[in-house]
């Protein structure tokens, strides 16, 4: 059913129903006397002859003309009867866009009925071996995911991180992806240029470039140390291996999201950065994310 | 006189004819269009339309200039494959402040109509720079220049502002006289990314 308000006002309502149906009955006068009439009944050979020796003949009009005419009519008062088109009436089937809308998004919506609250709950190791659901959460993940974190999930552009290494910056148990496919997230580095002025950033840049990739805990010899251990220490870890709870990411490992060169590592130090996750709860239902969690932490992932 | 007799008379007068005419094609706007210019819901701003704020209407002016309204159409139809792949389909009256509307009427690209808030900004920015730098198969050109024009580069978001409010759109004086200090430091690439992002907020609901 159209809600009211989309109905025109009773005086374009009154228009619409008297325009059509003196339109339709018009139709059928003109088409009954075209063929019926007294005019038609006249005998043929009314002619007309131009410039001498052009003669102009009327004819009648073929029978199945006037069938599929009347034809055309009668399938246009049927019409209006059964669907809207007179003014505020709205059709014997009572059928409206919005109407069918609704019908088939419920109709398609009742086909998970019975799957979507299993799926919700399903222990995540069954869902991993069932080759078929592990198939539409990767459909779920292109259709969702993949414009930022590739088609692949290994990440993209070097804004997006990689979700199919080790290196999970907000932590990779299945209720930490939970999250954060659910409430988003928002990574603050700030800039720390004024802060350490060139010389500072230019050494922990140097540390930073040195530690990367390594394993080894942050190399207390280096010059770029001590201002570690005031600066970064808090949340990067005084070894450097990160904080999944901020999304600090370890600097010792050798995943990298923004770039492991100098210059890159420069920019992160004397500029900041800040990855945003945007949150998908209204967009996902409990389903699909479990689908996800489930298909991101499959064992053939990481590496 | 029948419908035969009338048809002679109108063959043999052609100015009569030309009348006949012009009565007979105008019904079909007498009966679906007229109504439809004083039908409320239909001309009235949805309930959650304002205006484009300052930014995002430049933006939006930018999108008209680059053309991309020739391959992005902007009205999700009431049908289930697209409510289910865009997200609820499109009022009229969400357009009551698009002067010229956008709806277009062909696809190369997907539907923006509720494009807002559904990626971020970092990847507008990624993506209108350099498309493929995030969809690999994209056939959509970059815009690399909107990042080295200002927004207000043509110095008359006052005036843009002024002009609509001749035509309706509820501008207050506060809001036009705040207007330049709201472009400071944008480029066209911020307010082209500010107005997708306002994309479908007229919807009230988010996405699916």
């Amino acid at each position: 059913m159209m809600p009211a308000a989309d109905l025109p006002s009773d005086f374009w309502a009154g228009w619409i129903l008297i325009v059509t149906a003196v339109s339709v009955a018009g139709l059928a006068w003109l088409i009954y006397s075209v063929y019926f009439g007294a005019a038609a009944q006249e005998p043929e050979g009314d002619e007309t002859v131009w410039d001498g020796n052009l003669r102009e003949g009327s004819h009648p009009a073929p029978m199945w003309w006037f069938w599929t005419m009347f034809a055309s009519l009668a399938f246009s008062v049927l019409y209006l009867i059964l669907y809207p088109g007179l003014g505020s009436y709205a059709g014997a089937l009572r059928w409206s866009q919005g109407g069918e809308l609704e019908d088939r998004m419920a109709a398609y919506e009742a086909e998970f009925d019975s799957i979507r609250g299993l799926i919700a709950v399903a222990p995540l190791e069954a869902l991993r071996a069932d080759a078929s659901l592990m198939a539409s959460a990767e459909r779920v993940f292109g259709r969702e995911c993949a414009v930022c974190h590739g088609e692949d999930g290994a990440g993209q552009a070097q804004l997006f991180p990689n979700l199919v290494d080790a290196a999970w910056q907000w932590g990779g148990a299945p209720a930490d992806i939970e999250r954060s496919i659910r409430d988003g997230r928002q990574a603050v580095m700030v800039g720390w240029q004024a802060v350490l002025g060139e010389a500072g950033v230019a050494r922990l840049t140097a540390l930073t470039a040195a530690m990367h990739g390594t394993g080894q805990p942050i190399d207390s010899t280096h010059a770029g140390h001590a201002e570690y251990m005031q600066y970064c220490v808090a949340c990067h870890g005084p070894d450097g291996s990160g904080n999944p709870l901020l999304g600090a990411p370890s600097l010792v490992d050798a995943a990298t999201l923004y770039g492991a060169d100098l210059a890159a590592i420069e920019h992160t130090i004397a500029v900041g950065r800040g990855g945003e996750m945007p949150a998908f709860d209204g967009r996902l239902d409990d389903m699909h994310v479990r689908l996800l969690v489930a298909w991101l932490t499959r064992s053939d992932h990481a590496p | 006189m029948d419908g035969l007799g009338l048809h002679r008379r109108l063959e043999a007068n052609a100015g009569l004819l030309t009348f006949g005419i012009l009565v007979v094609s105008a019904i079909g706007g007498l009966v679906q269009v007229l109504p439809s210019v004083f039908q409320d819901s239909l001309v009235a701003p949805a309930p959650a339309t304002r205006p484009y704020p300052a930014l995002q209407l430049i933006g939006r002016d930018v999108y008209i200039r680059e053309g991309c309204s020739a391959c992005h159409s902007q009205q999700v139809r009431p049908l289930l494959a697209e409510v289910r792949r865009y997200g609820p389909y499109s009022r009229a009256g969400e357009s009551a402040y698009d002067r010229p509307f956008l709806w277009g009427s062909k696809r190369t690209g997907p539907d923006l109509h509720r494009i807002g808030g559904r990626y971020t900004d970092v990847w507008h920015r990624a993506h209108l720079l350099d498309p493929r730098s995030v969809v690999p198969n994209s056939i959509m050109p970059g815009y690399p220049w909107l990042e080295r024009r200002a927004a207000d580069a043509d110095g008359d978001i006052a005036r843009r502002m002024r002009a609509l409010r001749f035509l309706g759109h509820p501008y207050t004086d506060a809001e036009i006289d705040a207007a330049p200090a709201a472009l400071a430091g944008a480029t066209e690439l911020d307010a082209l990314i500010a107005y997708l992002q306002g994309l479908g907020a007229s919807a009230g609901a988010p996405p699916r």
